[in-house]
C-alpha cells in the first residue's frame, strides 16, 4: 500500500498519454454494457452477464495455460526473453479464447433446458461455477501470467492494450448501431415474444442477436477490463437509468451515459485514490445508482405530500 | 360393446366414418368422424360410451377458410391431451373456445397459431392469413416501461419492415386504432400504469393496428369489472362485424360465448372431450351440461355472422 500523498489530477492529465487508452476503453465498455444492460434487466437475465464474464475469464486463463502445457520450456523461454510482451500465436490470443468461451456460455443460455426439467437460471449457475472455479484452478497452474489473470478476474488492469481498445470500439459501434436500427422489433420481442412470433417476426434471430451481442460485448470487455467491472456495467447503469426515467428510449440513452461515466470517471478516481481500477469503476456506478434511488424516493415522498395537500 | 349413438341433430343416415371401423377402437382411444352436412365430430370412447357434437359446414359459404385442422392432436412432449380435432375456421366467423381450467384451451390455440407443434395431425393456413394474438394482460411484464403508443405501434410491425423508426402511416394507424377503442388520451401513458379495462382496450388497439384478419384473444375479460367487461366484449364484437375479421376467443363466460359466437369449441381434457359446433347444438352436449349444469339455449344473436 502506498502511504505517500495521493497523485493529483494534474499528474493524471500530465500522463494522459499513458492512461488514455484505458480511460477510453473503460468509457466505451461502460457505454456498451450500460446500453445492453437495459435489455439484460428487462429480460430478467442479470445473472447471464456475470456467468458469461466468468466463462470469458476462464477462456483467457486457458489461453495462457494451454500453450504452457503443450510446450512448457519454449513458453518459459519466450516469457523470460520479454516478460512484458504478449506476443503469442494467433491461436492462443486471449481475446479469441475469451470470445469462444463466452459464446459457448451464451449457447448454454440460449438452449432451452425445460426438457431436462431444469430452469435457465440453473444452467447459468453451472456456467458461472465452471467459469469461476475453472479460472481459479487454471490460474493456480499458471506462473508467468498469474498477474494478468488476476487482473482479468478482479478488474485491476491499469493498462489496456491498444488491440483491446480497437476491438471494444468496433463492438460498441456495430452492436449499438444494429440495436438502434432494430430498436422496435427488439423491444417487441423482449416485451411480448409470443405476440411477435404470431406476427411472424423473426423472434429467434432477434433473440440470437441480443444474446450474441451480450456474449461478444462481455467477452471483449472482460478481456480488456476484467470480470468485476463488466458485471457491474451490465447491471448498475441500467438500474440507475430505469430508476430515473419511465421512458424506454431515454433509459437506454441514460444507461449508456452512466456506463461511460462510470468507466471513465472510475478510472480517474482509482488513480487519485490509488484504488483497484475495476472495483472503483463498479463503486462509481453504484454511487450513481444510489443517487438515482435517493432521487426516486424523494420524488415519491414529494408526490405523496402533494396528493395529501390536495 | 361400443354404442355409437348419433346426436339428435344428425340423422343416423348422415353418419360416415372417416376413421378405422369403430369396433377396432378400444376404450380410451381417440377417434374422429365426419357426418355428412356436419363438418366436425370429435369424440373419445370412454368405456364404450361416445359423445359427439358437430356443426354445419361453412365450406359452401367460405370456400377458402382461414385455418383448417386435420386430425390435430395437441399436447406436450409427444403426448396428446385432447382428442384429434378437425376444424374449418372460416372468414368472418366468431369462435369461442370454452372449457374448464386446464382443459387445453391455450395449448390448442397456441398450436393453431403455430407457437407449439402439433403432436399429430396438421394445421393448414390460408396464404393471406394475418393473425394477431391478444394475450392475457396478466402475462405482460409489469416492470417494462412501455408507453401506450409504442405498444400499439408494435402491432404495425411486419417482417421485412423491421429497420428504423415508425413511419407516419404507422403512427396514424396506431392513433386511429387507439381512437377506435376510446383510448386516444392514454397514448402517452405507461401501459403498466393503466387500469385493467384500459389496458385491455390498448391490447385491442394493438390488434387493430396489426390489420389482421384473424384475432386470437386469450380471456380478454379476465379480472375486469362488469362495465369494462361489457366494453371490451363490445369492441371484440366489432372486430368481426366492423372489420370483417375472424375472431377466436378463449373465454370462461359461457353465457356470452353461447350468445355471441357463431361456433363454439368446447374442450375438456379431464373427460377427453373436444366438441365443435354452433351454440344451439353444443348446449345439448351432455359433457357441457355435466360441467356447467343445464344450459339455456342461446337466443338468436343479431351480431352473429354465421
Amino acid at each position: 500500500m502506498n502511504s505517500g500523498p495521493a497523485p493529483s489530477l494534474g499528474e493524471f492529465i500530465a500522463n494522459w498519454s499513458i492512461f488514455r487508452d484505458a480511460v477510453i476503453t473503460g468509457s466505451l465498455a461502460g457505454a456498451l454494457l450500460g446500453f445492453l444492460g437495459v435489455q439484460i434487466i428487462l429480460r430478467r437475465m442479470v445473472f447471464a452477464s456475470s456467468a458469461i464474464a466468468q466463462a470469458a475469464a476462464l477462456g483467457v486463463a486457458l489461453s495462457f495455460w494451454v500453450p504452457a502445457a503443450i510446450d512448457p520450456i519454449g513458453h518459459a523461454a519466450r516469457h523470460a526473453a520479454d516478460p512484458s510482451a504478449h506476443i503469442v500465436p494467433l491461436l492462443f490470443e486471449p481475446v479469441i479464447w475469451a470470445l469462444a468461451a463466452a459464446l459457448l456460455a451464451t449457447l448454454a443460455f440460449i438452449a432451452n433446458p425445460v426438457k431436462l426439467h431444469l430452469t435457465r437460471e440453473s444452467v447459468l449457475g453451472v456456467v458461472f461455477l465452471v467459469g469461476a472455479s475453472g479460472a481459479v484452478i487454471i490460474g493456480d497452474r499458471i506462473t508467468q501470467e498469474s498477474h494478468d489473470l488476476a487482473a482479468i478476474l478482479f478488474g485491476s488492469a491499469v493498462v489496456v492494450e491498444r488491440s483491446d481498445l480497437v476491438l471494444v470500439s468496433i463492438a460498441t459501434v456495430v452492436i449499438l448501431g444494429i440495436h438502434v436500427l432494430l430498436w422496435r422489433p427488439l423491444i417487441f420481442v423482449a416485451y411480448d415474444p409470443t405476440g411477435a412470433q404470431v406476427q411472424d417476426l423473426p423472434v429467434r434471430k432477434l433473440n440470437l442477436f441480443v444474446f450474441l451481442a451480450i456474449g461478444v460485448a462481455v467477452a471483449l470487455c472482460t478481456r480488456a477490463l476484467g470480470a468485476l467491472p463488466v458485471f457491474a456495467f451490465s447491471v448498475l447503469p441500467a438500474m440507475a437509468a430505469l430508476t430515473l426515467t419511465d421512458d424506454l428510449a431515454i433509459a437506454f440513452a441514460l444507461a449508456t451515459g452512466i456506463g461511460a461515466l462510470s468507466g471513465g470517471a472510475g478510472y480517474v478516481v482509482s488513480f487519485r485514490g490509488e484504488l483497484p481500477v475495476g472495483a472503483t469503476q463498479a463503486a462509481v456506478a453504484l454511487g450513481v445508482l444510489a443517487a438515482a434511488l435517493v432521487r426516486r424516493v424523494i420524488q415519491g415522498l414529494s408526490r405523496r405530500r402533494d396528493r395529501a395537500a390536495r | 360393446m361400443v354404442v355409437f349413438a348419433a346426436p339428435a341433430y344428425a340423422s343416423p343416415c348422415d353418419v360416415s366414418l372417416a376413421v378405422p371401423p369403430i369396433h377396432s377402437k378400444k376404450a380410451g382411444d381417440w377417434m374422429a368422424c365426419e357426418i355428412a352436412g356436419v363438418e366436425t365430430i370429435v369424440a373419445r370412447f370412454v368405456g364404450g360410451a361416445t359423445e359427439k357434437a358437430g356443426h354445419r359446414t361453412v365450406a359452401a359459404q367460405n370456400p377458402e377458410p382461414l385455418l383448417v385442422t386435420r386430425a390435430l392432436e395437441v399436447g406436450y412432449d409427444g403426448e396428446a391431451i385432447l382428442p384429434a380435432i378437425d376444424l374449418r375456421i372460416g372468414r368472418k366467423e366468431f369462435w369461442s373456445v370454452i372449457g374448464p381450467n386446464g382443459a387445453g384451451k391455450s395449448t390448442f390455440v397456441r398450436t393453431l397459431l403455430g407457437l407449439d407443434r402439433p403432436v399429430r395431425g396438421s394445421v393448414t393456413r390460408a396464404p393471406d392469413l394475418r393473425p394477431c394474438y391478444v394475450p392475457q394482460q396478466a402475462t405482460l411484464d409489469p416492470i417494462f416501461p412501455i408507453k401506450v403508443l409504442d405498444f400499439v405501434l408494435m402491432g404495425a410491425l411486419e417482417r421485412g419492415k423491421l429497420l428504423g423508426p415508425a413511419g407516419q402511416v404507422e403512427i396514424e394507424a396506431a392513433l386511429q386504432a387507439l381512437a377506435e377503442v376510446r383510448a386516444a388520451d392514454l397514448r402517452r401513458r405507461l401501459l403498466r400504469d393503466l387500469s385493467g379495462g384500459q389496458r385491455q382496450r390498448v391490447l385491442l388497439a394493438r390488434a387493430l393496428a396489426a390489420r389482421a384478419n384473424l384475432y386470437v384473444l386469450d380471456e380478454p375479460t379476465a379480472a375486469l369489472d362488469v362495465a369494462s367487461e361489457r366494453e371490451v366484449l363490445e369492441l371484440v364484437g366489432a372486430l368481426t362485424a366492423g372489420r370483417g375479421a375472424t375472431v377466436v376467443m378463449i373465454t370462461h363466460m359461457l353465457e356470452d360465448a353461447l350468445q355471441r359466437a357463431d361456433q363454439i369449441l368446447f374442450l375438456d381434457r379431464e373427460h377427453g372431450l373436444a366438441l365443435a359446433g354452433p351454440p344451439r347444438e353444443i348446449v345439448k352436449s351432455p359433457g357441457l351440461q355435466r360441467l356447467y349444469g343445464p344450459v339455456m339455449s342461446p337466443k338468436p344473436n343479431p351480431n352473429a355472422t354465421g
